[in-house]
């Protein structure tokens, strides 16, 4: 049975065409007519589409002819962005093989190392691919080279084509079949199968994405969620052609999904295996480890009665988001809301648009924090989550901050000004090898808290585009840091304090302060916006007050036209939450995050 | 107490800051659109009498003596108060003895012209032409004729205009006499020649410090400031303009005008073919309750006198201070109550659109 089936995933570094060639497959495979066809076919969010990026893994099956045999090949897309490597490590999980992209024109870059990496650790066969072949700068043979020579392929290893115009496209399929691996034959033939995603439907609960590792899964069967040990009775299971298709049975090797009707979000773990209640297995399969979140904010309801709905909605979004963890929290200024946990910015930016979108409440986030470790005088050692946790500085022994290594891929000619920059967010410098002869692979570790804010936008602008970077957390090292509040009109704004490094804080204050200076309107009085360490006031603006408010002329009878002026103020005023007696927009408290170019 | 108002929607130049309806002048349709006027008059018309008539535009006087005969044909249906007010807006350069003869003896009363400045910087911004010896002329000729109101238009906060600019444009302005002065400060709209272009207002405190400016001056010189923007001197206070800013009632007739008969709000079509083909009316509304109270403070804080507790209670069988949060606004001097009426702080005049968000 399982030696029909293929289980692969594609990987790749963001941009490389990775949906593209997964739209082609769909395509030459006939698992969708040329009618439904639409680009990035395999994002179903609106938020991927609008912004050419896959969030989400999604799995599909198609059906492949090779040799007069059919095959069942189980495609699994993945996210490129470092943000969401967790989601290309689920899937990995649930694969045997791997489609390692690489874009023609651009060579390997930072990402194509990090998730070669993460597929050779999961012990897959990977396929080497050189995409985008068709246009007219593919360098394909100095892209053959850098897979031969860096990544150590070998030259007939390397398929050429298109996900465009669908050229190699077969000989890639062909290989699939000949090269990867059947999915693992357990003899017992005992009900194993490995949770990789689950979302919320809300007409059927929860739905769980599933590797049948062995055994079956039938229609009224009784499955033993295993970590949780919840029992519940199948309802309906099938699987994704890409459109969702019910079937009476999950056969070992298949890769589809199971509605049990679970109400209970907290019963399923991504990562957990699903056996019989009636026949169980003992040993669940290895899963993967949860991954960690590596920043924080603060996201509070504009509506203060929307704070449940605000609990549901990240609730909802953490069923298929392991990586998102969230606990309640109070601010002085904002009020109820909940510290947020996540990867990174890219994560941080699409949960927060999701939320608004998806379930339609505004939010205010405040400006994300790494973890600090701290150590009290006394001995005593604590996680600081953001910058309202951190003791008096009497108490504080030492701070340590996350450090990350990073890998910085650019064209040899900006090694200069990178250099410049890594040094300039207090990066350590390891090690420079050479790709080739024109483009560089520097390393060096950095604070995370510094490409948390603005090193990768400086990264991107400095190397005019050309650089990838790619970091994992390495460790903590001690720093001289200290935090920063920020006071509006004599009031400390708790939701608007930052921690900075000691030599950055007059820098980070002044700009701060004058971004606060354009983002808040005029008030009826003049509003000081002070940055301060301790009691020692370091920047200064003022916003000037408002001196004219009145609608000038008032004739010819338009009394409508007025109106609507006046409600217009009206809506922007209840937006605005109220902090003391000044009125201040929910993008105020992002303000901390944004540079003045 | 009714009033009437009736839109000419032609012009022979185009103002860079105007975002009144208007269309440069064209004999052909000039006629055809006071035909539709006089269709619109008598469908819509409840032969009420009525105490004030304004004509505006556009550029009323741009109409030739034919087009005018019309016009004025057309208002004699119109019934009219013993103590009636009749304003014609005329454009400097269109001033002439027979025009003005011709608007004596068909009742006008009232001459309100658009000078705007006598500065030659400001004018140019505006894309308009006045000259003060032109001036004095022409308002001498009015009087002489019999017309003893005369309202003055001037404008300020005119990109790069200084306060020296604003005094001697005042100073010339006084010389003249007017009955009434109604100022402008520029306002940026859309859809207006200076929309095309970036230009940015001047700064918010010169602006105010030439409102203050004007205030002051004027006072000084026995002139009564009776609305946000408005000036006369004793006894000749707009009608016409008064009635709005008291939420009573008028019909507005004419391409793009507004009207407020039997509690519904109405907006005339901008678009002129529309109007020839007799499709006027664009959308109507009837104000509720509410809407209207809070009208009556969005109007009526514009009078510097303020709003008569009593009329307000007359008017909605309901205290004022009952329906909107007046008092924590009297407290802190948002608001002052004086011999029956409220009114806003003469101090926070310029900002009273803040004042009205607390209410509304």
């Amino acid at each position: 049975m399982n030696k029909n089936i293929r289980n692969f995933s594609i990987i790749a570094h963001i941009d490389h065409g990775k949906s593209t060639l997964a739209d082609r497959i769909l395509e030459i495979t006939n698992s969708v007519s040329k009618h439904d066809m639409k680009e990035q076919l395999l994002d179903s969010m609106d938020i991927e589409r609008e912004r050419g990026i896959t969030i989400k893994l999604n799995a599909v099956e198609l059906k492949y002819n090779y040799k007069n045999q059919e095959y069942i090949l189980h495609l699994i897309d993945t996210p490129g962005h470092v943000d969401f490597s967790y989601e290309v490590s689920r899937s990995l999980a649930a694969c045997d093989g791997a489609i390692l992209i690489v874009d023609a024109t651009q060579g390997i870059e930072a990402q194509t190392f990090a998730n070669l990496y993460l597929a050779l650790n999961n012990n897959l066969t990977i396929i080497p691919v050189i995409n985008k072949i068709d246009l007219p700068n593919a360098n394909i043979e100095k892209v053959t080279n850098e897979l031969i020579d860096v990544l150590g392929f070998k030259k007939e290893e390397i398929i050429l084509c298109s996900g465009k115009t669908g050229e190699g496209v077969e000989n890639l399929l062909n290989a699939i079949v000949e090269r990867i691996n059947p999915p693992k034959y357990y003899e017992d033939n005992l009900l194993r199968a490995l949770i990789f995603d689950s979302y919320f439907d809300s007409y059927r609960g929860v739905i769980v994405s599933v590797k049948v590792a062995s055994g079956e899964i039938k229609l009224k069967d009784k499955i033993k969620l295993m970590s949780t040990g919840a029992v519940y009775e199948v309802v309906e299971l099938g699987v994704n052609t890409p459109k969702e298709k019910k079937l009476d049975k999950l056969a070992s090797g298949q890769v589809g999904w199971i509605n049990a009707s679970i109400k209970s979000i907290d019963d399923v773990n991504v990562g957990d295996t699903i056996t019989s209640e009636i026949n169980p297995v003992s040993i669940p399969l290895e899963g993967y480890k949860p991954m960690k979140p590596m920043v924080y904010s603060g996201l509070f309801p504009i509506e203060p009665n929307k704070f449940e709905n605000l609990r549901e909605a990240l609730e909802k979004l953490k069923l298929n988001d392991a990586a998102l963890v969230y606990e309640p929290v109070t601010s002085i200024a904002l009020g109820f809301g909940f510290r947020t946990g996540f990867l990174g910015l890219l994560h941080m930016e699409i949960i927060e648009e999701r939320i608004e979108r998806e379930f339609g409440i505004e939010i205010i986030a405040t400006s994300p924090s790494v973890i600090y470790e701290v150590t009290k005088t006394n001995g005593e050692e604590i996680l600081v989550h953001s910058p309202n946790e951190l003791p008096d500085r009497a108490q504080i022994k030492c701070i340590k901050e996350p450090f990350v290594s990073s890998s910085i891929f650019v064209p040899s000619e900006y090694i200069g000004p990178i250099m410049d920059l890594c040094s300039e967010k207090r990066g350590i410098y390891k090690s420079l090898e050479y790709i080739d002869k024109t483009r560089v692979n520097i390393h060096y570790e950095l604070p995370l808290s510094e490409i948390v804010y603005d090193f990768f936008d400086k990264l991107k602008s400095l190397s005019k585009g050309y650089a990838s970077f790619d970091y994992e957390l390495s460790d903590y090292k001690e720093s001289d840091l200290v935090k920063m509040d920020i006071l509006i009109n004599g009031t400390v704004v708790d939701a608007l304090s930052t921690i900075v490094h000691k030599d950055a804080a007059y820098k980070r204050g002044k700009e701060i302060t004058e971004n606060l200076k354009e983002i808040i309107p005029r008030q009826l009085f003049q509003v000081p916006i002070q940055a301060s360490i301790g009691s020692k006031v370091i920047a200064r603006e003022n916003i000037s007050a408002m001196k004219k408010n009145v609608l000038a002329k008032c004739y010819g009878g338009d009394i409508t036209r007025k109106r609507k002026l006046l409600e217009k103020q009206k809506e922007g005023k209840k937006r605005m939450k109220m902090v003391g007696s000044v009125e201040i927009p929910p993008e105020a408290f992002l303000s901390v995050l944004k540079t003045n170019k | 107490m009714k009033s009437l108002y009736i839109h000419i929607p032609f012009c022979n130049h185009i103002c860079t800051y105007c975002d009144f309806c208007k269309h440069l002048y064209s004999y052909s349709n000039v006629l055809k659109y006071l035909n539709q006027l006089e269709e619109e008059v008598k469908d819509r018309y409840n032969n009420e009498v009525l105490d004030t008539i304004y004509i505006g535009g556009g550029t009323p006087s741009v109409l030739n003596m034919e087009e005018l005969r019309k016009l004025f044909n057309i208002i004699s249906l119109i019934k009219l108060n013993k103590n009636y007010e009749f304003t014609f807006e005329c454009n400097v350069n269109d001033i002439t003895e027979e025009l003005i003869t011709f608007l004596y003896k068909n009742k006008v009363n009232r001459i309100s012209i658009g000078v705007e400045s006598f500065n030659e910087n400001k004018l140019k911004f505006m894309e308009r032409y006045a000259n003060y010896e032109d001036v004095e002329n022409k308002m001498n000729m009015i009087r002489r004729i019999g017309i003893n109101n005369i309202n003055l238009d001037l404008m300020y906060a005119i990109p790069g205009e200084t306060l020296k600019d604003l005094e001697n444009d005042l100073k010339l302005f006084l010389k003249l006499k007017p009955d009434h002065i109604s100022t402008y400060s520029l306002i940026l709209e859309e859809y207006t020649k200076l929309s095309n272009k970036e230009i940015l207002p001047i700064d918010e405190e010169l602006e105010l410090n030439m409102y203050n400016y004007i205030r002051n001056k004027l006072k000084r010189k026995k002139y009564i400031h009776y609305e946000v923007s408005n000036f006369c001197l004793s006894g000749k206070e707009s009608i016409h303009n008064l009635n709005y800013w008291n939420n009573l009632e008028y019909y507005g007739f004419g391409l793009g005008a507004h009207g407020y008969i039997d509690g519904i709000r109405y907006e005339n079509t901008k678009n002129l073919d529309e109007y020839l083909k007799g499709n006027y009316v664009y959308k109507q509304e009837i104000v509720g309750i509410r809407e209207k109270q809070e009208n009556e403070l969005m109007l009526g804080f514009r009078k510097i006198k303020g709003i008569s507790l009593q009329e307000f209670f007359d008017k909605y069988q309901v205290n004022m201070q009952e329906v909107f949060p007046i008092k924590p606004l009297l407290k802190n001097k948002d608001l002052i109550y004086k011999d029956g009426y409220i009114y806003i702080n003469p101090d926070k005049i310029y900002i009273m659109n803040e004042i009205l968000l607390k209410m509304i």
